[in-house]
């Protein structure tokens, strides 16, 4: 078999030794500096949770509001104050606003992405999308990086998610969950609980008599790569399966009832609720999405009834259960969607359309210091203040950055491309000082 | 291994004369022996010795100045080629930026690239070369010259790179032998470049090669070592048998056919002696699946093991070929290589209508395989694709479309000439786009490298890639407008369909919808050739710089094309792909049909045909792609010729000479399941006999049939979309056939093991269990789909009220009773019915009858009998089992969960 090679003839050993340097070297010192001084943590976390709030949130109506804006732009919401002196938020954000000490708001994030589909790619891997390559989604990397515990799937998607696994493979696919939990209910996860009944000895039972019948290949296995594989999995799968721990990992019923309190009773909230259990389990990456942000029209009206209310229970007992349960330090939460939203007012509709231009996203946990808006919007909110802001890459970069994962490392494509884990980013140091 | 050698020397030499006999006697010496003594009057040149120079040092590799950014302030193109570039970043620098020229004429020595490649001043890439070395005299000997750049400014061509020995063959690790490559330029001059070429091996685990070109013997088996120099890309074998079973030790092994031939000829070189030929229920069971994406059915099994005329296999393979599955699956895999996905067809037809244009490709396609239409024919129906009929008006084009999209229509999009959604797809809108997906699909290239830099395997440059785009660029696929010589047509159908001009996006589109329910014609969008003009000039919406547009175009690797001589471009670009000297076209079909029986292809990865990624079997390849072009393309022709071999028919059993060989043919590699293949499979071995007979001709609702693709589709909630994706489904992104994947994963055994969605299959209505239950009297009661934990006692609760309710019956309080049974009944939904699952003991079941239940699992998911201790081991369990019904649905569970049940072997 050849040895894969990369794009420009080295073999992968010799990338190792070479590095990546080259390309980075400027932002690498700038960084350092930083990192010097003092002022950029080491990345603490070992497990993260991404919020996917899908159809693109309103910048202007939730995190980025723009009181003194003209007519044509500002929207109906008020600011409110914040347990933060000095930042405000949307009226109907009340619960988080109470807990903005623990999150930090990036304003005037911009790309230029307005269709659904390569601004969700944008967003969920870091990188701008390429017609000849598929990038790896933040949950396989981080699957691929921070291995789990051996009984527990890596990568769980409630109830699923934009994020694939791309040229790394399906090994580091996510775990769909498929369905999002019910309050108080056991939730059954694919594959992972004993569904229909299913005893443990049952399943003994059962697999012995596989392993007696899975004989067609013995004493072959060792020497092909598929043949063991699959052999290794099977053993790895029946742990999982049989694991107390991988099915009380799911099982929100199991959680203490004032914790429940911390959560709302809708899909979402149940969905942020499972995932601190997850990640309390030892699972690695959860994703959550919360969709209907597409708001061309109506776009008050549904953010007021519906979005907001239940993003903002969610989030922030998302943020209060993590802390309860002392896990905010240990994982990084990141909430985003593809875009913004036209500052104008599209008054015909009474809703806002796409607008990648300018746009926020949202960091707690995981070394990340809460109670901080980094990087601002001008005046309209039309784009960042300086023109520039910062890059759907910058934030996935810091996002690395907090589990301690370098953004620079290298893999290989099955063509032998080598390929950044995010090529263009570089971490915002503001949001670790 | 003396005698060996031996012959190498022979082999050498007898090629050096070879080519003294045919090409210029006088091979000019190699540049390290005339550099050697100190600088000379001999002025280097630029393209043949100092670019290779550098980039044999290493300096415009992708790390140093081949980076983008350039290094320290100097940029060279990466891996070399583009030389006007080259020339200028060194003889200029950037006085704006402080930047100083590298080569300085004025004082020679003090260039830049000598004092910085000789350390003499900090070089953050170190010392690349001595001071007074023959490379450091060939640099400052050309800029003592005057740092001269291209003769007349021209690329000069290299006619050949000659690299001798043409073949290694090793018998002992650590033997070595070297290298030599002469180039022959067009121009005439014929040199020994050795010093010049950079040297790659395929494989170091078999042969080393150093950077001057010696090659030294490592492991046992095959690969190739590769010499680079100019745009030549030079493959050589090296091999070191595996046993010392060459030569006249080799074993006979017949070769039954032509295929077998080859592959038995590059076996005996390396000892290998092939597996035996497989036993039929293996053959079958390999075939049918790798043909057809199905399992045999017990009926077919035995029915084939039965038969005891000799060509059987062969009548099988003709049989299949000809069934609806072969047509389906090979669609399929037709579409992973053309790209057809939901993602990228968004929008090109109206949407919610009942079909979409997804359906139209992969109807259109499997039309035509079903018909077997030649391969060439299909692919000219994509490549010369435009939304017309000829002679068709743009009126009757939408009246023709919107018959096609009214429900309950009998006419069909397969009955269009051409299949222009090819054109529509919204990744293969730009020309670059378009290079990199067309070279994917039809030459099984991966041109894209040559995008923005020289291929580092092939000979493909940026003006490769340049000049092939102006096929591409007049091509016009136009979502909400037709042709402009239509426009009046396309607003009369508007006004005549009473749709506002000004509506446009999803609107538009659910207007068109509606109207298109109600049997209305409605404008479509449509794909057409606006022909090339000898005035053309750069058309600015494909000003980029990876595009040249005008009127000419130029083939991959062959001519210059006129483009105005044609109506439209795409018409020489498909005369090439079928000329039988275009050396793509045929092979890179022949070679992903071959991987898809053999793991790997000829060529490895299949989509790969790079110079250095030379074939495993370069006589089998030719021998192959040879016969389908003279077979005019015939797709049945190449599966018969492949499928019909011993080669093919080897069993996986390894011997002691083939346990590791998996790129040489000697035996069948096991291979896991395609993804629609496995969820097909699932269906199947759990369906009952009717569902398990229908799956062969029906192909609705087959995974293998599902025409739609993409992450939009993988997104879909519902099981088979989930598993699909979870086995690794083509995504059909990225134009590279490794979108799809056969890789195993915790999540697919997870599957397999513990998901609803298959606990489903076993116990669903039209299933085998519930078919064998029905037969034998025996009630059945799926397992419990609730999670619910049932109440402490629940079958004393249920028993007592059931009790209870009779009582009550018997005392007349009907009232009562109803209400009671009314929540009893409530509480068997949800809990299930304890006695509905009562055991019924496998005791009560004669031994013979549960054999042949045993058997029948065995067929329908392993498709073989049950060897004795198999057949002991499962009856045994079902007898113990508390009822058959869950003694064989633990079987057919154990069944699909063994590793020869999701692997082709």
């Amino acid at each position: 078999m050849a040895i894969s090679r990369t794009c420009d003839g080295m073999k992968r050993r010799d990338v190792l030794k070479v590095g990546a340097i080259g390309a980075t070297g400027l932002t690498l010192a700038n960084y350092l500096q930083w990192a010097q001084a003092g002022q950029v943590r080491e990345g603490r976390a070992k497990a993260a949770i991404f919020i996917n709030l899908t159809g693109g949130p309103s910048h202007m109506d939730t995190f980025d509001l723009k009181p003194n804006a003209p007519d044509e732009y500002r929207g109906e919401f008020k600011p409110i104050a914040t347990n933060v002196p000095g930042i405000q938020i949307c009226e109907h954000l009340p619960k988080l606003a109470q807990c903005m000490d623990k999150f930090a708001i990036i304003r005037g994030v911009s790309h230029t992405l307005a269709a659904h589909r390569l601004g969700q790619e944008y967003v969920n891997t870091g990188n701008r999308p390429l017609p000849s390559l598929e990038y790896p989604g933040y949950g396989s990397v981080v699957a691929k990086e921070l291995p789990a515990p051996r009984e527990l799937p890596p990568f769980v998607a409630i109830p699923n998610t934009n994020q694939r696994p791309g040229f790394l493979g399906v090994r580091y696919a996510p775990l769909n969950t498929g369905a999002t939990p019910q309050p108080g209910r056991p939730f059954s996860v694919r594959g992972i609980a004993l569904a229909n009944g299913l005893t443990v000895a049952e399943v003994e039972r059962r697999q012995s008599l596989l392993r007696d019948l899975d004989t067609a290949f013995r004493g072959f296995e060792k020497q092909d790569q598929l043949l063991d594989g699959l052999d290794r999995f099977t053993q790895q799968a029946y742990d999982m399966i049989t694991s107390k721990k991988a099915r009380e990992a799911f099982d929100i019923s199991k959680e203490d009832p004032r914790f429940r309190e911390l959560f709302g009773e809708d899909g979402f909230n149940q969905s942020c609720l499972l995932a601190t259990r997850l990640v309390e389990a030892g699972v690695r990456f959860v994703t959550v999405t919360l969709g209907g942000w597409d708001t061309h029209r109506n776009n008050w009206e549904t953010l007021k009834n519906r979005n907001l209310p239940t993003l903002d229970s969610g989030l922030a007992g998302l943020l209060r259960g993590l802390e309860a349960k002392g896990l905010l330090d240990s994982t990084t939460v990141f909430v985003t969607g593809e875009f913004g939203r036209t500052p104008k007012i599209n008054q015909q509709r009474v809703g806002r359309d796409h607008y990648p231009r300018c746009m926020f996203m949202l960091l707690a946990g995981g070394g990340i210091r809460g109670g901080q808006v980094v990087g601002e919007s001008n005046e309209n909110a039309t784009l960042p203040a300086d023109g520039k802001g910062f890059s759907p890459d910058d934030v996935a970069a810091s996002f690395y950055h907090t589990l301690g994962i370098d953004h620079h490392k290298e893999y290989h494509t099955s063509t032998g491309r080598p390929i950044m884990i995010v090529r263009h980013g570089n971490v915002i140091p503001q949001l670790f000082g | 291994m003396r005698r060996i050698t031996r012959a190498i020397a022979t082999l050498a030499v007898a090629v050096a004369a070879v080519s003294v006999a045919r090409a210029e006697p006088q091979v000019q010496q190699r540049i390290d022996k005339r550099f050697a003594a100190g600088p000379r009057s001999e002025v280097p040149d630029f393209q043949r010795h100092v670019v290779p120079l550098m980039g044999k040092l290493g300096c415009n590799g992708r790390a140093c100045h081949g980076s983008f950014q350039g290094q320290g302030g100097f940029r060279l193109s990466l891996f070399g080629y583009d030389f006007k570039m080259d020339y200028e970043n060194l003889t200029k620098g950037d006085e704006a930026k402080d930047i100083l020229p590298r080569v300085d004429t004025e004082f020679p020595e003090e260039s830049l690239i000598l004092e910085k490649a000789t350390l003499t001043v900090p070089h953050r890439g170190g010392k690349r070369m001595d001071k007074g070395s023959w490379q450091y005299n060939v640099f400052l000997s050309w800029i003592r010259g005057g740092a001269p750049y291209l003769e007349n400014g021209q690329r000069r061509k290299l006619q050949r790179l000659d690299v001798t020995p043409r073949e290694i063959v090793f018998s002992r690790s650590g033997e070595k032998v070297q290298l030599r490559a002469v180039a022959h330029w067009e121009t005439g001059e014929v040199e020994d470049v050795t010093p010049l070429c950079r040297f790659q091996t395929n494989d170091d685990q078999i042969a080393e090669i150093s950077p001057d070109g010696l090659v030294t013997a490592k492991e046992a088996g095959d690969t190739h070592v590769v010499v680079f120099y100019d745009n030549g890309v030079v493959a050589i074998p090296v091999l070191r048998p595996v046993s010392d079973l060459v030569g006249d030790r080799y074993p006979a092994v017949p070769a039954r056919t032509k295929v077998d031939e080859l592959v038995i000829a590059k076996l005996k070189k390396l000892g290998i002696v092939p597996s035996e030929v497989c036993d039929d229920a293996e053959f079958l069971r390999r075939v049918k699946l790798d043909l057809t994406g199905t399992l045999p059915t017990p009926e077919e099994i035995r029915q084939f093991l039965a038969d005891r005329s000799p060509d059987k296999r062969s009548r099988k393979i003709d049989e299949l070929l000809r069934s609806p599955a072969y047509a389906a699956w090979w669609t399929q895999k037709l579409c992973d290589y053309t790209g057809l996905s939901d993602d990228a067809l968004v929008n090109v037809v109206p949407r919610g209508v009942g079909r979409d244009a997804s359906r139209d490709w992969y109807e259109w396609i499997y039309d035509r395989i079903a018909r077997n239409v030649p391969y060439d024919k299909i692919v000219e129906g994509m490549v010369l694709a435009v939304s017309r009929a000829p002679g068709e008006s743009y009126t009757d084009y939408c009246r023709a479309m919107s018959e096609i999209y009214r429900p309950g229509s009998q006419r069909r999009f397969s009955e269009r000439p051409t299949l222009p959604h090819f054109w529509a797809r919204r990744n293969f809108r730009q020309p670059e786009e378009r290079v990199i997906g067309f070279a994917y699909s039809f030459l099984g290239l991966r041109i894209q490298c040559a995008q923005c830099h020289k291929h580092p395997f092939d000979q493909w440059s940026q003006d490769d890639f340049k000049q092939f785009a102006g096929f591409f660029t007049s091509v016009i696929a136009s979502q909400n407008s037709s042709a402009p010589d239509a426009r009046g047509e396309y607003d009369a159908l508007l006004k005549k369909a009473g749709l506002d001009k000004k509506l446009r996006g999803n609107e538009l589109r659910r207007k068109l919808a509606s109207l298109l329910q109600d049997g209305k014609v409605v404008p479509f969008g449509e794909v057409y050739v606006r022909p090339v003009r000898s005035n053309a000039r750069t058309n600015r919406k494909n000003n980029s710089k990876y595009v040249s547009s005008g009127p000419k175009a130029k083939l991959l690797g062959a001519e210059v094309v006129d483009l105005t001589r044609y109506d439209d471009p795409r018409k020489p670009l498909m005369e090439w792909l079928r000329r039988p000297d275009n050396p793509f076209f045929a092979k890179a079909f022949v070679n992903r049909v071959w991987a898809s029986y053999f793991n790997v292809g000829l060529v490895n990865p299949p989509d790969d045909l790079n110079m250095a990624n030379a074939p495993s079997n370069a006589a089998l390849l030719d021998y192959l792609a040879r016969g389908f072009i003279d077979s005019g393309f015939d797709m049945r022709w190449l599966h018969r010729e492949i499928l019909n071999s011993d080669t093919y028919q080897r069993s996986w059993v390894p011997n002691e000479t083939n346990k590791h060989d998996e790129r040489n043919f000697s035996r069948a590699i096991p291979r896991r399941l395609p993804a629609e293949v496995v969820y097909d499979a699932l269906v199947q071995a759990t369906g009952a006999d009717e569902v398990v007979a229908r799956m062969q001709t029906e192909m609705d609702g087959r995974a293998i049939a599902l025409p739609n693709a993409g992450p939009r589709y993988a997104r879909r909630n519902n099981g088979m979309a989930y598993a699909l994706q979870v086995f690794g489904r083509s995504t059909r992104e990225s134009n590279c056939d490794c979108d799809r994947t056969s890789d195993p994963s915790l999540l697919q055994v997870v599957f397999l093991q513990n998901d609803a969605a298959v606990y489903q299959m076993i116990d669903r209505k039209d299933g085998w269990l519930a078919q064998v239950a029905r037969e034998h009297g025996w009630s059945f009661s799926p397992r419990r789909s609730s999670t619910l934990k049932r109440p402490a006692n629940y079958e004393r609760i249920v028993a007592a009220q059931r009790a209870k309710i009779a009582q009550l019956k018997k005392q007349g309080r009907k009232e009562l009773a109803k209400q009671l049974a009314e929540r009893l009944r409530a509480m068997l939904k949800r809990y299930g019915d304890p006695d509905a699952a009562k055991p019924q003991k496998g005791q009560g079941r004669s031994e013979a009858d549960l054999s042949a239940l045993v058997a029948q699992a065995y067929l329908r998911t392993v498709s073989r009998y049950p060897n004795d201790a198999e057949l002991r081991r499962s009856v045994e369990y079902v007898k113990s089992a508390e009822s058959p019904v869950d003694g064989l649905r633990d079987l057919l569970w154990a069944l699909i969960n063994t590793k020869e049940f999701i692997v082709n072997h």
